[in-house]
């Protein structure tokens, strides 16, 4: 030191050279500068000299010329690896040079502060530069830090150089764990990083430099996230399809990402040509390429990118399918734009699955949805199994002909294939909504699922139920609506349901109408069940009366069927079509031991798919039960049109008992009473509840609106009306049937009126020709042996029997009259009205109170 | 080792050329030897702003012991 020194002064001062004294003199004096604090203020810096310099030359030259001649040696110099400290050489240069141009003072250009911009991007340059000299600081006034950077030095301890941490952070990003910066663990849950910073590296990291790097590590972390996501889905197998189109899109989204760290790698390799060797390379560096803070900057939009990416592989752990569209269309109501477009793309791609099988559902009736994803589920145990295979979304009309929609099980009448309550569970059962697939942004409106739904039922229903041959034409309606499904294009999804929907129910509705005769049925069930048929209900009572009063087990079906078929030979029900008359059946029902023909006897209307959908099997059991109840009225009916006939005629003619005469006019009030009743109750069923009912149906099937469902509905409203009417129900808990067993009782009363009265008109009779032959003999003509008289009890006991019965039809019809008339059905108060038409129960019960 | 020894003196001549041109590009008026001094000494760990002030001191040191080698007899020139 002291000997360049000496030369230096030699040279510069060529006095010195002879005088010893002045050489020593200049020696003191020059190493008093040297270790003054003249250029320790401030540190210096590559970029700021060569900035200065550049700026002189081009003062003093305007041309550039010296400028780009010291650009050339710059680069040169640069390239030599002899120097180690460039940036000071050049300074010394410059000060030198500065120096011998008065005009401009060096210190406004050295010890100015650094503009804020230059500040903040050579911090971290500077917080992690090395400081390898020993500095000649002998200084008392040292600022904390040199102390701190001391202190650090003494335990050889450095901050690691940035380009490291960078290439560390680098592959951090990627998920892969670097030289300094490694994750904690190979476990994915586990999401931190360590630092290393052992005596093996001998670096130690700053603690802002250490938040930055967690921040950027975030990233990384998240990235980890969804490319295991990726990775776990792509080699598994039973991922729904939304799924896989989730996965799709996060892969090319992983792709861009890909390419950005790529292109941060170039960057930041191109900025630092030989990494880490040369330290005065690392302020260019920082001021051109990529650092920490950069990167974090820069990689900001992909943090919030991933987070949402993380959040859509968080919630497809746990939902699938429509749920997963659902929760990705939950953060589209986002106030921030950014997540708000990041969704909107992510849903325009994830649900592209889901409105390819909308669509198939909404204009072919296919289900097509191997993973269970949709929001409509199908029963695969009920129903013919059909194969949807995606090509028939596109496929023509051929094709579709093709698949065995029709055809392979053609109409054949006589064939009643399967279990007769097919078809109405596979109309319910089959599709049942799966709520929590429903995405958020079709379901908006409550009436849409159900109508998607119904849609797809009713074309499926058209298809593979009905097997109806013009569906296709329907379909062709249909495609001229359609246009691409989208998510971006929700009002016109809307429309396109609406229009799908309207047109399906209405091809329904009108296969069942015209193609299955749903109205021949109803109407042919209200004509026999309902025993809309007069003349046939009276043949077949007439020709089954006999035979039902034997005991129950004396029945034999065939005898049944064949009364049956004469009694529709011999009334005009031989005119209806046969596919009616072919579907009736006399049938027994099952009976238990001392139960009679009347008893168990039924008239059955049997239905076959696909009309037993709407006529299901609850629906013929509330058909069979009215026909029984209407059944016995009408037997009631008839026997006391019979007993009428015996009283009226049979009486009059042949029976001369002069003091029974009082007894049998009673008895003629008691059945005239009785033919009220039973008339008046016939009338009210036929006319104010069927009737009525029946014209509330039609009208509604007339309309042609609504879907199968609907149909189902009103035709089910119409049955319970009926049967609540005419069982007269009571809405009351626990009363719903008192006033139809009071009626059946009083059916059972009049029946045994009817035998009481036939007993005592036998009685009459023998009585009667008793007193002929009495009087044959006073004539003195024989005609057979003369038989006592039988005992007074006798008629006495046959008429306290017929008084006690006709009481009892009295009372028990008054009581009905009583329940009737505070029944909450006005239908059924008027009954009570008709019933008792001149106040004559009330009457008479003041008159008996 | 001697080729290599020879390489390094090669290179340093080579930066001291660059440097020494670049110098004179900024005018500095040093000589080859000196600027030789002056960037061992920085590379040393002087500090260079501390080394120029030097430089500068000596300069004019050595414009005084010349004046006062014209004016011989002067005595209001005296060397410090």
């Amino acid at each position: 030191m002291t000997t360049s020194l000496s030369s230096l002064i030699c040279s510069l001062v060529p006095a010195a050279r002879v005088n010893a004294v002045l050489r020593q003199d200049l020696t003191a004096q020059c190493q008093d500068i040297l270790s003054s604090h003249i250029g320790q203020s401030h540190e210096v810096d590559f970029n700021q000299v060569v900035d200065a310099i550049k700026r002189k030359l081009l003062r003093n030259a305007p041309g550039g010329t010296d400028v780009l001649k010291f650009t050339n040696l710059l680069a040169r110099l640069l390239k030599q690896h002899i120097l180690s400290r460039k940036p000071e050489v050049l300074s010394f240069l410059t000060s030198v040079a500065f120096q011998e141009d008065p005009s401009l003072n060096p210190s406004s250009l050295f010890t100015r502060p650094p503009s804020p911009r230059r500040a903040l991007k050579s911090k971290p340059a500077t917080q992690v530069k090395q400081e390898p000299t020993s500095r000649q600081d002998t200084s008392t006034g040292r600022s904390k830090a040199q102390i701190l950077r001391e202190h650090r030095q003494s335990k050889s301890l450095h901050y690691a150089p940035e380009e490291l941490l960078l290439r560390d952070s680098i592959y951090i990003l990627q998920g892969i764990t670097g030289k300094y910066i490694q994750f904690s663990s190979s476990d994915e849950d586990d999401d931190r990083i360590v630092f290393l910073e052992d005596q093996v590296t001998r670096y130690t990291v700053s603690p802002s430099t250490k938040a930055l790097v967690h921040r950027l590590a975030e990233l990384g972390y998240l990235y980890r996230r969804v490319d295991n996501f990726i990775r776990e889905r792509e080699t598994a197998s039973g991922i729904g399809m939304i799924e896989q189109s989730l996965c799709h899109h996060l892969q090319s989204q992983l792709k861009e990402y890909y390419r950005l760290i790529a292109v941060l790698e170039t960057q930041a390799l191109s900025s630092i040509p030989q990494t880490g060797l040369e330290r005065s390379n690392d302020n260019l560096a920082s001021e051109t390429g990529v650092s920490l803070k950069r990167l974090d900057v820069w990689l900001n939009d992909w943090r919030l990118r991933m987070r949402m990416m993380s959040v859509c592989v968080e919630g497809a752990r746990e939902a699938q399918g429509g749920a997963l569209v659902n929760l990705i269309h939950s953060y589209t109501d986002n106030g921030d734009p950014f997540v708000r477009n990041f969704t909107h793309q992510l849903l325009e791609e994830v649900s592209c699955p889901f409105f390819a099988t909308l669509h198939k559902w909404l204009f072919s009736g296919d289900l097509y949805d191997p993973y269970g994803e949709f929001f409509v589920a199908v029963d695969t145990t009920l129903g013919p199994t059909q194969v949807a295979h995606p090509s028939s979304l596109s496929g023509g009309i051929n094709e579709i002909s093709a698949d065995g929609g029709f055809g392979a099980q053609g109409g054949d009448p006589d064939d009643f294939a399967g279990p007769p309550q097919q078809g109405g569970k596979l109309w319910e059962n089959k599709y049942q909504l799966r709520e929590a697939m429903l995405p958020n942004f079709v379901g908006k409106s409550s009436g849409t699922k159900a109508r998607i739904l119904s849609t797809g039922k009713s074309l499926n229903f058209i298809r593979y139920s009905c097997h109806d041959s013009e569906w296709v034409v329907t379909r062709e309606k249909m495609s001229s609506f359609r246009g691409t499904l989208k998510y971006s294009d929700v009002n016109g999804l809307e429309k396109s349901i609406d229009s799908a929907y309207r047109l399906a129910s209405h091809r329904l509705f009108e296969v069942f109408i015209e193609k299955f005769k749903l109205l021949d049925h109803l109407s042919a069930l209200k004509h026999y069940l309902f025993l809309g048929h007069g003349d046939f209900a009276d043949q077949l009572m007439d020709a089954l009366g006999p035979s039902l009063a034997k005991p129950a087990n004396a029945l034999y079906r065939h005898n049944l069927t064949a009364t049956l078929e004469t009694a529709i030979r011999s009334s005009n029900a031989q005119h209806d079509t046969p596919d009616v008359l072919r579907r009736l059946d006399a049938r027994m029902l099952e009976y238990s031991h001392g139960e009679i023909g009347w008893d168990v006897f039924t008239l059955e209307y049997k239905v076959d798919a696909p009309i037993d959908t709407v006529l299901d099997a609850l629906a013929m059991e509330g058909y069979l039960k009215l026909f029984r109840h209407l059944w016995q009225m009408k037997r009631v009916e008839k026997t006391l049109d019979r007993s009428w006939s015996r009283v009226i005629s049979g009486a009059r003619t042949f029976i001369r008992v002069p003091e029974l005469e009082h007894e049998w006019h009673k008895i003629r009030i008691s059945i005239s009473e009785m033919i009220h009743f039973i008339r008046q109750v016939e009338a009210y069923c036929r006319l104010e509840v069927i009737e009525c009912s029946w014209k509330v149906l039609i009208d509604f099937l007339n309309k042609k609106e609504g879907d199968l469902d609907s149909i189902i509905g009103a035709h089910r409203t119409y049955l319970d009306r009926v049967v609540k009417k005419i069982f007269l129900w009571n809405m009351k808990l626990g009363k719903e049937e008192v006033v139809h067993n009071m009626m059946k009782d009083a059916f059972a009363i009049v029946l045994m009126y009817r035998e009481a009265m036939e007993n005592f008109y036998n009685h009459c009779l023998s009585e009667a020709a008793r007193r002929d032959q009495a009087a044959d003999e006073q004539r003195g003509v024989f005609t057979g042996k003369y038989e006592p008289s039988a005992s007074e009890d006798v008629a006495q006991t046959l008429t306290t029997r017929l008084h006690q019965y006709g009481q009892n039809f009295s009372d028990k019809v008054q009581s009905i009259v009583q329940h009737l008339q505070v029944h909450p059905d006005l239908d059924c108060r008027f009954l009570a009205i008709r019933l008792s038409f001149s106040d004559y129960y009330k009457s008479r019960k003041e008159a008996r109170s | 080792m001697a080729t290599r020894e020879s390489d390094r003196n090669a290179s340093a001549q080579q930066t001291l050329d660059i440097l020494y041109e670049m110098s004179q590009l900024l005018n500095t008026q040093l000589t080859k030897e000196t600027l030789a001094t002056c960037i061992g000494m920085i590379e040393n760990g002087v500090n260079p702003d501390a080394l120029a002030a030097a430089i500068q001191e000596l300069r004019r040191e050595n414009a005084a012991a010349t004046l006062s080698t014209a004016q011989h007899r002067d005595p209001s020139v005296l060397p410090r």
